[in-house]
């Protein structure tokens, strides 16, 4: 009776009906309807086609891709500006080894099967980690942001000038997508099960490294170097380790990128996307799981939303001024960290110790006053 | 136990210190004076490795230990209750004093120490979940010494543990290094409040700008004239 009433609380049903909804997204049946309002119709409500699922699809990535960036920034307190470095070098493992192996001769085919690739690329993911990291880390703050940036911009430079491997700007196209046996996803509905599987596996991976002796040395490193030092805590090892997971879970992000669009190119790796994926963070809560996937969920949508919404707007302001406002969304994010960081700097979701960090409580204060603790000393 | 023969270390170019010959014996309290930038957190945090030595050696239990890392010397038992406490803000106490263990392996006598401390030091049982940042500072600087503690070291270093605190709980913290000392642990300890550490300590070195200068009993030096004027205030 009383096993019954614990599973049986708010918080579980809400749980499972959560879990319903995301495991039965891509089969509800959604349909939307027109509003029209003055000479325009809208189209209202949540349709369930192939572009929503392509969006949610793509929320789930920049989920498991902020995931990974996270480690850098939120665990070990390092501004991290390459990380599309990582997920540029994940979807091109994923894309040559495709293109080139999986209708070769048996044994080397298999190097072409995604299910052989995503560990061949998380495994790559952590040797370029690690071939950055073990050098640079020993920088701090702003010297180390500006060594991964140029790296990532070093890896775009590599593909557009490598194009005998690469095949340059023109990018890798005719990717064959994954498939189990004889069956190959080819629907997004498929995706949408292949990334929520990816993510799931990302989150309680990360979840279960920040809860262990790895994550609390790197909350440690975050907050005092030398305090973490003391207590003798191999800093750049610590730290070697965090970028490594953090590149190889870019990469695996990557993998899936090439396998799901099936065309890759240079392009689609510049450095704006670091920048996104570290304004998902920051606006979610730094550190905090649940904060990041917030974060990527409000940006990814909202990207999406702005593109709906700004030519409509763009009409509108028409008969005042001409002008363009398309690109104007990076415009509306900036906007939007701005208000984030004067009135919630510590992100919507914050991590409880980044609060108590923010709004330090006048507890210690009034400790200091009274001489409470120093009565409560056995002598 | 604790050797120190010439040690140079530098800023970059800044020549820091400027050959340290100083040695810690068994159960003693020695203490570490001079006035600002002479060169004693310098030559704590080039014990532990944390600034790397240039030149000199530094042995401990008849081991070199100037080319060790860090975390290895951490490991032999030197526990260094840094400057300014550096207790970490964001994790609870519990989980401060845990890092303190962070290099030991045998978890039974790990949970052992953390009841010593929590029985040894209540207040900090009563908060264990408590954020330590919202510490005051006396408390702060019990934490940074029960997570010294925690490593079960054979020496411990503290640098300036008096820094910033009320009179009456300097004497307090002043009485934990001494029962911490009676109880069999090594001490060297770098202070400003050089009556109150030669009261505490059996030894002391005197050093100015990053070399040491005078080295005597804690009694001689209370009563030597030159250190009289220069850190205890003439009378």
């Amino acid at each position: 009776m009383e096993l019954k009433r614990k599973f049986l609380s708010n918080k579980n049903i809400l749980l499972a009906l959560f879990a319903l909804i995301v495991l039965a997204y891509p089969y509800i049946p959604l349909e939307g309807y027109y509003v029209s309002l003055g000479g325009w119709s809208f189209h209202m409500g949540i349709i369930n086609n192939n572009y929503t699922l392509h969006v949610v699809v793509l929320i789930m990535l920049y989920m498991l891709l902020s995931m990974g960036l996270n480690i850098i920034p939120g665990y070990t307190g390092l501004l991290d500006l390459g990380f599309v470095g990582f997920y540029g070098i994940g979807a091109y493992t994923s894309a040559l080894l495709t293109v080139n192996l999986a209708a070769a001769a048996f044994p080397l085919s298999l190097l072409g099967n995604f299910w052989v690739i995503l560990p061949l690329a998380a495994l790559n993911g952590a040797l370029f980690g690690v071939l950055l990291g073990a050098p640079t880390l020993r920088l701090t703050g702003d010297y180390f942001a500006i060594v991964t940036f140029g790296f990532s911009e070093l890896v775009i430079l590599i593909v557009l000038n490598e194009s005998w491997l690469t095949n340059g700007p023109i990018g890798v196209r005719g990717i064959a997508a994954p498939a189990i046996g004889d069956y190959v996803f080819t629907s997004e509905r498929a995706f949408y099960y292949l990334i929520l599987f990816m993510l799931i596996l990302v989150i309680i991976f990360i979840k279960r490294i920040a809860n262990s002796k790895i994550g609390r040395a790197w909350f440690a490193i975050r907050e005092n170097e030398i305090a973490a030092e003391a207590v003798g805590i191999n800093i750049i090892k610590y730290k070697v380790v965090a970028f490594a997971i953090s590149a190889s879970i870019g990469a695996v992000g990557g993998a899936f990128f090439a396998r799901w669009m099936r065309f890759v190119s240079p392009d689609m790796f510049k450095f704006w996307e670091s920048v996104l994926i570290l304004c998902m963070i920051i606006l979610g809560g730094l550190g905090s799981i649940k904060g990041v996937l917030a974060g990527a969920f409000i940006m990814t949508a909202l990207a999406e939303i702005l593109r709906a919404v700004l030519p409509y707007a763009e009409e509108l302001i028409r008969p005042v001024a001409n002008v363009e406002l398309v690109g104007a969304r990076y415009a509306v994010f900036g906007i939007v960290l701005i208000i984030m960081m004067r009135f919630k700097p510590e992100g919507l979701f914050p991590e409880t110790r980044v609060i108590a960090e923010m709004h330090p409580s006048t507890d210690a204060i009034l400790d200091a006053q009274t001489d409470t603790f120093w009565d409560k000393r056995r002598t | 136990m604790l050797t120190l023969e010439d040690i140079h270390t530098y800023y970059g170019n800044l020549h820091a210190l400027q050959g340290i010959s100083l040695s810690v014996n068994e159960g003693e309290i020695v203490c570490l004076l001079g006035a600002n930038g002479a060169g004693k957190t310098t030559t704590l945090m080039s014990i532990c490795a944390i600034n790397r030595v240039k030149k000199g050696k530094i042995s401990y239990l008849g081991r070199d230990i100037t080319k060790m890392a860090t975390d290895r010397i951490v490991k032999t038992g030197i526990s260094h209750v840094p400057e300014g406490r550096r207790i970490f803000r964001e994790l609870t106490i519990h989980e401060n004093l845990m890092m303190g263990a962070f290099t030991r392996k045998d978890k039974k006598g790990v949970q052992k120490d953390l009841k010593r401390m929590y029985d040894h030091f209540p207040v900090l049982y009563d908060r264990r979940q408590q954020y330590g940042g919202t510490l005051s500072g006396g408390e702060q600087q019990i934490l940074a010494i029960a997570r010294g503690l925690m490593l079960r070291p054979k020496l411990m270093l503290f640098d300036e543990p008096s820094l910033g605190l009320a009179p009456k709980i300097i004497a307090q913290v002043f009485d934990i290094i001494k029962e911490i000392n009676q109880s069999g642990t090594a001490v060297l300890l770098v202070e400003q409040n050089a009556n109150a550490a030669l009261k505490l300590a059996h030894r002391g070195y005197v050093m100015e700008s990053g070399k040491i200068v005078l080295e005597d009993s804690s009694y001689n030096l209370l009563h030597n004239e030159q250190v009289k004027k220069a850190y205890l205030g003439a009378e």
